[in-house]
């Protein structure tokens, strides 16, 4: 017998050692054992190179982010791997969708759970972005040096509501095309102002802005095709890109807000916490460490912080995974709404926008510019503008952090809720201008109608928090609270309460002709 | 850290079971698998080994048909043998169309494509087209057939009296009953199945051909069963065999509807009034879109149209349609026609020869023959006889079958009334282009109600001969005639007489006999004779009415209709 030739040799061991090779590309810096491989770990994988290699304690506490900008994520990843599946089925053209979506209900294996954990983790993504903005408000998140995430975040809002929006139309059903046209008739609200300016003729922005939208004055083939390419491609397409800014900026504004004191409030790290810091700090920092501001790491040490391997990993794994959990729970415990074939000919009474829309579409019964343009506007500017004008730093990454503090954001909902039910139980029971001298003009309603009153009561309360407490964090935080309690109870008004010609019923048994 | 270890372990557990148990319930738990997994065991052992537990259907493009619902019905499955008796998987009963090639939900509607027995049969939420219920089943045959020349109910039961008078029965089968009494071969039936024969024909020299069977057979049924129809029962026969096309209960539904006036109200397909809502589809309504406040039991459309028969402003608050005072059985006989109005939009491939030739050649739905015309448009308001009707909360529809009338008014008079109606009372303009019928069909109605009543005697007289004294006569109608016919004519009690199309069409000879003679039955008394009331008028006096009358005519020639 003869030996194997060299290189045949060569060949068994290099066999051999495929699957150790494998794994050391895998793991290029070896096993995270140590400070050092973590870091490396983390910096040398595609996927977790936007985590810092360390994170502080106060971020991972579950009682401060409370996980909601990783579960927003993770519905969005939900609804993206769902989404996919469903296009495989799913046919855009009035003629086929409404079929195609009976078919994925009734015979495609698991169809209709996939389209179930689809809808929820939409409708989780709504919910979960609002919070996460709640959170970053009233932690000061969006102080300097975040003042861009504020806004890039904002953005994210409204790319998240646009996919929401933009995913109900495609079953063609009732719901979906009734929904659509209220939302249309929202986007061409700016005729209100023109009509009663008498510009309409020559100036029509609302009958521009829906034709955009719909390619067509009536929700029809174009409107579907168009909202399937707004939600499958460039939506989400612009989500992703703006979710990287998201959280490249995390890291370069230097992780997650946190007060200045924070190691102090947090005090030591508790015994057995694992681990905290393995190696003597000889370690060179990289490139993508040196990040500017207050709190930068460098020259600081390690105190307070933990390897982002395995603690962040950890919490994220957790978040995600609880998301995962909501949706695919609340897919077996309820089906996504389908009903009739779209039917132009038949209106649905009350037809009613998307439930997030619905607290505008409350303000547009009253008047359609203010609820469907002016209101919202003046609210996304406002917000907009919050990080640069509250220059202060007190109460910086402290839940309800600030002049005045919880005492004051529970004052400020106490107020938001009795001036919004106020307002719109007077509207609903005494009526508005409108009913009291039907010849008022139009303009003279857009300008004074519930929505511009509440609007007017909460900027002044806001105003007067700002002079009470000198401090315009004070006013920021009265006004957001007003805003979202406002948001709320109209929305649970339009949801609930509303009933055909959106008028108002204590409960939908007591609709008529039921 | 802890916290996030157990949250995820946790959450991962849950999201595993919850998928775990999607993935059982899809795959073992569906219904339709119990149900063929059920049907399996009950097959001969050879037979089940290639029946496999599996999603069938009837897929057909070209009828947007896709319907599953064989996927329980095993046994009406194309190619599937079936086992007659079972529960799942008996056979289809034997019908004119093959489901293998119409679909299911083209006749008994539902929802096809779903896969749940609650789904598939329709009666969820947010599905307009239930099934049809078993005992209305015939209604589906209104998906595409229109069913040309259906006379009036009592035509119909005159040929069905004929038919059984005659024994007809004896030998031929017809919609399930008879050709039992001559065991000739295995079936024994001996006559053809007459189920169909107004969709198939049949022999137009049929009496001919059985007197001479008769005559050449020694004996035997030939013989002792046929004894000849007499002439006019031949005709009445004929037009009960032209309405045998296979549908039994929607022809004597369709023919009752015929019979009952409604068209005078409700257009079906083009033709009929417009007091009503058009009917052309109205067993298509989805019971979502019902109001249900006034109706009790299940929320099906059939119940609705019940309970609207019954009591039809309770269902619809505010409707004119008056209280029939119809029974249970008609009830349900117009509830089956109302339901067999559906004409859904099939491809042109697909439309029978007897829609073709009502939607694109004009042929009538309804027989043409006076009776029928009468039964279908007038019967509802001017009663069954011409009589007349009174419904509560409305003036009282003339009795235009009644002698006096008969006996004076022209025959271009009446003809002249059905064309343009009586403007601004309930008598609407029957004339193609208003009502939609052709002239033709006129005046076999005017024929028809010729034979009611008395002959029309002539007039000499030119049209319009009265000379009297206008303003004795305006005195005159003010005292004698305005407590009925309104101050200004414009009718109350009675008619209205400021009426252009009556003013226009009728003749002085007319009014003023009405006047004088009245007509019997009704509130008008003749004012030749004086009552307690009030003094009889002279021929001169009436003359003067009549004079005054004339002016509420139009007095510009060209404001005329």
């Amino acid at each position: 017998m003869t030996a194997p030739a060299p290189a045949l040799r060569r060949f068994g061991d290099n066999l051999r050692a495929a699957p150790r090779r494998l794994r050391d590309s895998l793991f290029r810096s070896g096993r995270p054992v140590s400070d050092r491989t973590r870091a490396s770990f983390v910096f040398g994988n595609v996927f977790l190179h936007l985590h810092p290699a360390r994170v502080h304690r106060w971020s991972l506490r579950p009682t401060f982010t409370l996980g909601l900008g990783v579960m927003t994520l993770s519905t969005f990843l939900v609804a993206l791997v769902t989404g996919i599946l469903l296009m495989v089925y799913y046919k855009p053209s009035t003629a086929l969708a409404y079929d195609s979506i009976k078919d994925l209900h009734f015979v495609v294996p698991t169809g209709r759970f996939i389209r179930n954990i689809h809808r929820w983790a939409a409708n989780l993504m709504v919910v979960g972005v609002l919070l996460h903005m709640a959170r970053a408000f009233y932690t000061g998140a969006y102080r300097a040096p975040r003042e861009l995430n504020w806004v890039v975040g904002m953005l994210l809002l409204a790319i998240t509501l646009g996919l929401s929006f933009t995913g109900y139309l495609l079953p063609w059903d009732q719901l979906a095309y009734w929904a659509v046209t209220i939302g249309a008739n929202i986007a061409q609200s700016p005729r209100e102002v023109t009509d009663a300016l008498g510009i309409t003729a020559w100036l029509d922005a609302g009958g521009l802005q829906k034709e955009l939208l719909l390619g067509s004055d009536t929700v029809g083939e174009e409107a579907l095709i168009r909202f399937y390419l707004l939600h499958v491609m460039v939506l989400p397409l612009a989500l992703c890109t703006l979710l990287a800014v998201h959280f490249w900026r995390v890291r370069k504004d230097g992780g997650l807000v946190r007060p200045a004191d924070a190691e102090a409030r947090l005090g030591p790290a508790p015994q057995g916490t694992w681990p905290v810091f393995t190696e003597a700090p000889q370690k060179t920092y990289s490139l993508a460490a040196l990040v500017k501001g207050k709190t930068a790491a460098v020259g600081r040490g390690p105190e307070g912080t933990v390897p982002a391997m395995p603690h962040l990993l950890l919490a994220e794994s957790a978040a995600l995974m609880l998301s995962v959990l909501l949706c695919v729970l609340l897919s077996v415990l309820a089906d996504a709404p389908l009903k009739e074939l779209a039917n132009p000919a038949v209106p649905e009474n009350p037809a009613k926008a998307p439930w997030y829309f619905l607290g505008l579409q409350e303000l547009v019964a009253h008047s359609a510019f203010m609820g469907g343009i002016g209101i919202p506007t003046v609210v996304l500017v406002g917000l907009g503008l919050i990080p640069f004008l509250d220059r202060e730093s007190e109460g910086t990454g402290l839940w309800f952090g600030g002049p005045g503090g919880g005492r004051l954001v529970a004052l400020s909902a106490v107020y938001g809720l009795l001036a919004v039910v106020g307002i719109e139980a007077f509207a609903i029971h005494y009526g508005w201008i409108r009913e009291w001298w039907p010849k008022a003009p139009q303009l003279l309603i857009t300008l004074v109608n519930p929505g511009t009153v509440l609007t007017a009561a909460y900027a002044a309360w806001s105003v007067w928090l700002v002079r009470r407490h000198d401090s315009t964090r004070a006013g920021a935080l009265g006004l957001f609270t007003c805003f979202a309690v406002g948001f709320l109870v109209l929305t649970v008004i339009g949801v609930h309460f509303r009933g055909p010609n959106w008028d108002f019923y204590w409960w939908p048994s007591q609709w008529p002709g039921h | 850290m802890r916290f996030y270890k157990h949250l995820l372990l946790w959450s991962s557990l849950g999201t595993l079971l919850v998928l775990g148990w999607a993935a059982v319930a899809e795959n073992f738990l569906a219904e339709w698998r119990r149900v063929q997994r059920a049907a399996r065991s009950r097959l001969p052992p050879a037979e089940a080994e290639g029946f496999g537990v599996e999603l069938r259907q009837v897929v057909l493009p070209e009828l947007a048909v896709a319907d599953r619902c064989v996927s329980c019905h095993l046994g009406m499955a194309p190619g599937e043998r079936g086992l007659p008796g079972d529960k799942a998987l008996a056979p289809h009963p034997p019908v004119v169309h093959d489901p293998a090639a119409f679909g299911c939900t083209t006749c008994h509607g539902g929802q096809g494509r779903a896969t749940t027995a609650a789904d598939a049969h329709g009666q969820v939420e947010h599905w307009p087209e239930p099934m049809l219920p078993r005992r209305y089943f015939y209604a589906a045959c209104g998906t595409c057939h229109t069913h040309l020349a259906v006379p009036s109910a009592a035509l119909l039961a005159r040929g069905r009296d004929a038919f059984e008078r005659h024994d007809c029965l004896s030998c031929h089968r017809l919609d399930g009953r008879g050709g039992t009494l001559r065991p000739g071969g295995q079936g024994g039936l001996e006559g053809p199945d007459l189920s169909r024969a107004g969709a198939r024909g049949w022999r137009a020299d049929w009496h001919a051909h059985h007197l001479r069977e008769r005559d050449e057979a020694p004996a035997g049924p030939w013989r002792s069963a046929f004894a000849g129809v007499p002439e006019e029962e031949r005709a009445a026969l004929d037009v009960y065999l032209a309405s045998r096309v296979g549908a039994p209960g929607l022809t004597e539904a369709k023919a009752l509807f015929h019979s009952l006036g409604c068209r005078g109200c409700h257009a079906v397909g083009g033709v009929g009034g417009a007091d009503g809502p058009d009917l052309t589809r109205v067993g298509q309504r989805d019971p979502g879109q019902r109001a249900w406040g006034g109706v009790r039991g299940e929320r099906t459309l059939a119940s609705w149209f019940q309970e609207h028969f019954r009591a039809p402003a309770r269902v619809t608050p505010g409707s004119l349609m008056p209280e029939l005072g119809l029974s249970e059985p008609q009830i349900d006989q117009l509830t089956l026609y109302l339901l067999s109005l559906r004409r859904s939009s099939l491809s042109n491939s697909f439309h029978p020869r007897d829609r073709v030739r009502a939607e694109k050649l004009g042929e009538r739905e309804f027989a043409t023959d006076g009776a029928t015309l009468y039964g279908t448009f007038c019967a509802a308001c001017h009663g069954q006889g011409g009589e007349g009707m009174r419904y509560p909360g409305m003036a009282p529809f003339p009795a235009i079958g009644n002698p006096d009338f008969l006996a004076i008014a022209s025959d271009d008079f009446i003809a002249e009334t059905v064309r343009s109606g009586r403007p601004g009372r309930r008598m609407p303009a029957w004339g193609e282009a208003e009502g939609g019928l052709r002239p033709a069909e006129i005046a076999t109605l005017v024929r028809y109600l010729r034979s009611l009543g008395p002959a029309y005697q002539p007039d000499p007289r030119p049209a319009r001969w009265a000379r009297g004294d206008a303003a004795r006569g305006e005195r005159l109608y003010a005292s004698a005639c305005a407590g009925c016919h309104g101050a200004r004519g414009q009718g109350g009690e009675g008619p209205m007489l400021a009426n252009p199309v009556l003013l226009r069409s009728a003749s002085d000879r007319y009014l003023a006999e009405t006047i004088r003679a009245g007509r019997r039955g009704t509130a008008m008394l003749g004012f030749e004779r004086p009552t307690p009331a009030r003094r009889a008028l002279a021929p001169s006096e009436i003359e003067d009415v009549v004079t005054f009358l004339r002016s509420f005519e139009p007095k510009d020639r060209e404001k005329r209709p």
